[in-house]
């Protein structure tokens, strides 16, 4: 699409990414993108989780490497390896995930891996903390990394790659792990960094922040550059919120609305703690009627995960009531929940869904071997025609039913996986991201089946950062942030920027992610 | 310039781990040559004495099939809990718990007759080994304390109850101070079934074929493969891991103790303080080499006997027992390494055209 182009009063260009192309199997996740970044300039990468920025990102930090198209750091091109070749170009990226280890100090955690032979630690510290003043980064080269809060975690993982004297720096959404005023600072000491003749790319979905701390902006969104080099002084928010979720949407031909009937899924004030110890989501209260799908719209990371787990039974909440057909199940196992009803796709459907290792058999008969059984046996006979009949109906394109699971397809695996838990017939279906990462036909064979299931009289919920999926699929829709629901819409009648603004809320900024 | 890569193959190679078995013992056999031309020994020779020694008539095979037993059992073992993901390092800790259990049967009962006897033993040897096993197995499955380091310790624990009892109250009186416990009474040894070969072969088989029907066809072996695949997956499909850590743990203990009261009542005839004799360590490699699969481990138990008796035999040919040590180890290092080939190819990659810049870094 658009092409950058470099903006008339341009000094030099410190990145120039010229028509990227990447693809993963079964998904394009960056279509001719391109990207210009100013020297001395903090440039905000806007988009929607799945608009193809952390692939960009990781395809310039030599994480991945692009189908096609052209990396050039200061004008010269380049083709990293790996990503050190990146960092000896003066590419260095600060991913969400840290990589530190806990037992060593803040200046071992710097230096590792660039580290003289005989590591001087006085003098290694000294340096540490020179360069570590030089930025406004206050932390003491000498503690221990388990100590440290996340905020001070980053800002050893920046003063990592400043060490490497990286002239490029990628911060992978970096506030999420950050207090709103952790947030301020860390803009300050971007500034000083840009000021010190680097270049700062800050890849966000937060729109606020964005506004406080960068220069420029350029806007993925589904793999392509939407808008390149925006001055960010000069464009308003809701500019870049439209330009991120999309224009005026073209709703598809949707399915008949059918007839809602008795609530079957209801939560009260439901909520749950997280991994990370803090509440992933509270006091989340909404019901599903028979035959409705309700949508659940949001950035990933804002409790959708953890509250589709709970009501599946596979995380614990401290707080709420939650009842299926009129009985109260808060206290019910998952597997108990199963038996009475209750299906779920989980996110992650090679680590919970199904068993990696396993045979395409042994992952079909998940949910049915108890009932296969003969003595301690399970019926072989039985095993295979059930995963026949399975592969048959949901049209699994498998080969050997006793080859790996892991040898299927992203979009084969998801469908045998939804096939197995639509197949007992559930009256409550909890979907979470089912049609992410799967390509054109997988997706729809997908939401055909979950439409059938609400027509056929269950009630189901679906989660999906992909907007343009709820709108056209679901007959309500609630957009969650910051573990709250933010608030509830008709997809018939809502606008796609209503629910962008909801989505990308920041009332309550919150620390958690 | 090309430069090779490892990727991962979709799928391993049909037979690709008896086939790294033998890359390992071809490397091993190599290496294990410039090794004995280097010591000056005469490769050829070597090399015959071992093939006969352990492999070349049935008196051989008897010798090499009474060491496969035990090394199958504690690899049945380790195998049953790496089938579930979970590492039971205490095996030769177990061994000597199972010994210990058989021992004492062997004393209370030494007027039972023999196939009560022999049965008993064997039971007290299961309990024995399950004993051990059930402090990390209760540990981890209500705790999550590491499974690795209990056992691991654990061993120490059980060599120590050895050493007390053969120094101590089980002491031989006509043992001229040694510390030795008594001879086990004629009833309590196991039957042998050809030339030197006990009963214990036929024990060990059955066992491992139990097992691995076990693990294979039945929903308690299925839950077990479920669990190993994915514990996430596990609690996702109503399996109760706690009950399963707990229940496989202990049994993998059991199987261990039963290969002590096997070797005590068809090899070693009395409670000694090497009854275990690195068994329980061993059986990790052989569990490792049966990708932790337990209808391999007779295969590899088989073979792994075969390659310690023919490096015992040559010792009376003047070659140090290290050189056998070292060729198992070559072995090992064949088998592990040629079996990464049959899960990942070898591609050569044309690295991108490197810019002028990156000449130069």
């Amino acid at each position: 699409m658009t092409q950058p182009s470099s903006p008339a009063d341009s000094g030099q260009l410190s990145v120039e990414l010229t028509d990227i192309w990447k693809t993963f199997p079964g998904v394009v996740a960056n279509a001719g993108v391109g990207l210009a970044v100013r020297r001395r300039s903090i440039h905000a990468l806007l988009g929607e989780n799945g608009a193809g920025k952390s692939t960009l990102m990781n395809i310039l930090a030599g994480v991945y490497h692009p189908d096609s198209g052209e990396v050039k750091i200061h004008g010269l091109s380049h083709q990293f390896r790996n990503p050190a070749d990146a960092l000896s170009a003066g590419v260095g990226m600060v991913h969400q995930e840290f990589r530190l280890i806990p037992s060593f100090s803040v200046a071992e955690n710097i230096v590792l891996g660039s580290a003289p032979s005989i590591i001087n630690n006085r003098q290694v510290e000294n340096d540490v903390a020179d360069m570590a003043r030089k930025y406004g980064l206050k932390v003491d080269p000498a503690q221990p990394l388990w100590q440290l809060s996340m905020g001070e975690r980053q800002k050893v993982e920046i003063l990592k790659v400043l060490w490497r004297d990286a002239q490029v720096l990628i911060l992978d959404e970096p506030t999420t792990v950050l207090t709103p005023s952790e947030v301020d600072e860390l803009g300050e000491i971007l500034r000083r960094m840009a000021d010190d003749g680097r270049s700062i790319i800050f890849i966000s979905h937060k729109l606020h922040e964005v506004s406080g701390i960068c220069d420029e902006a350029t806007v993925l969104r589904q793999g392509e550059t939407v808008a390149g080099s925006l001055d960010m002084a000069t464009t308003a928010q809701d500019e870049l919120a439209r330009l991120m979720v999309g224009a005026a949407p073209a709703i598809a031909a949707r399915p008949a609305a059918a007839t809602p009937g008795k609530p079957l899924l209801e939560l009260q004030n439901l909520s749950a703690i997280g991994d990370r110890g803090v509440n992933a989501f509270s006091d989340v209260s909404f019901r599903i009627h028979a035959g409705e799908i309700v949508g659940i719209a949001g950035v990933a990371g804002n409790g959708q995960r953890e509250l589709a787990d709970v009501i599946a039974g596979l995380r614990l909440s401290n707080n709420g009531t939650l009842i299926m057909d009129g009985t109260d199940i808060t206290a019910v196992s998952a597997h108990r929940r199963f038996q009475s009803g209750l299906a779920y796709i989980p996110e992650d459907r090679l680590g919970v869904g199904l068993a990696p290792r396993l045979s395409i058999t042994d992952n079909a008969i998940l949910r049915v071997y108890r009932q296969q059984r003969r003595g301690p046996f399970i019926v072989a006979e039985k095993a295979l025609s059930y995963c026949a009949d399975l592969v048959k109906r949901f049209g699994v394109r498998s080969g050997d039913p006793d080859g790996p699971i892991a040898a299927l397809s992203g979009g084969n695996l998801q469908r045998l996986l939804v096939g197995r838990e639509l197949d007992g017939k559930p009256s409550v279906v909890v979907a979470s991201q089912p049609t992410r990462g799967l390509d054109v036909q997988g997706v729809k064979a997908i939401q055909d089946l979950l439409l059938d299931q609400r027509n056929s009289g269950a009630a189901v919920m679906m989660i999906s950062e992909d907007l343009d999926e709820l709108l056209t699929l679901t007959d309500r829709l609630l957009v969650m942030e910051g573990g709250v629901i933010r608030g509830e819409f008709d997809p018939r009648t809502v606008s796609r920027h209503e629910v962008g603004m909801a989505m990308l809320s920041d009332t309550q900024p919150s620390s958690q992610s | 310039m090309k430069r090779p890569r490892l990727s991962l193959r979709e799928q391993p190679l049909p037979g690709g781990q008896p086939l790294a078995f033998g890359t390992g013992l071809a490397i091993a056999l190599f290496v294990g040559t410039l090794l004995l031309l280097g010591a000056g020994h005469d490769p050829l020779r070597i090399y015959s004495r071992m093939f006969d020694a352990s492999l070349g008539d049935p008196d051989a095979w008897a010798i090499t099939l009474n060491r496969a037993v035990p090394l199958g059992l504690a690899g049945l073992a380790v195998a049953i809990a790496g089938s579930m993901g979970l590492w039971n390092i205490g095996a030769e800790g177990q061994i000597m718990a199972g010994a210990i259990g058989a021992a004492w049967v062997a004393r209370i009962g030494g007027d039972w007759p023999g196939l009560v006897l022999i049965t008993m033993m064997l039971v007290a040897a299961i309990g024995g080994g399950g004993i051990l096993a059930l402090g990390p197995a209760v540990a981890r499955a209500k705790l999550g304390v590491n499974e690795i380091i209990t056992t691991l310790m654990l061993n120490e624990v059980a060599i120590r109850l050895v050493q007390w009892l053969i120094h101590g109250p089980w002491k031989d009186p006509d043992s001229f101070n040694f510390p030795l416990a008594p001879m086990l009474p004629d009833q309590a040894r196991l039957p042998t079934l050809f030339s030197r070969a006990h009963f214990g072969l036929l024990i060990a088989a059955a066992v491992i074929i139990i097992a691995s029907v076990a693990v294979r066809y039945t929903a308690w072996g299925y839950e077990l493969r479920i669990a190993g695949s994915s514990e996430s997956t596990a609690r996702y499909s109503g399996i109760s891991l706690p009950k399963k850590v707990l229940t496989v743990l202990v049994l993998s203990g059991a199987v261990a103790g039963l290969a002590g009261g096997v070797e005590l009542a068809g090899t070693a005839d009395r409670l000694t303080e090497t009854i275990s004799n690195g068994f329980g360590f061993a059986g990790i490699i052989v569990a490792a080499l049966a990708l932790m699969r337990p209808s391999g481990v007779a295969a590899v138990a088989l073979l792994f006997g075969a390659v310690q008796i023919g490096g015992q035999s040559i010792q009376t040919l003047g070659v140090s027992s290290s050189v056998s040590t070292i060729l198992q180890a070559f072995v090992l290092f064949g088998a592990i390494g040629a079996g990464v080939f049959s899960r990942y190819r070898v591609t050569l990659d044309s690295g991108p055209a490197s810019t002028p810049e990156e000449a130069k870094s």
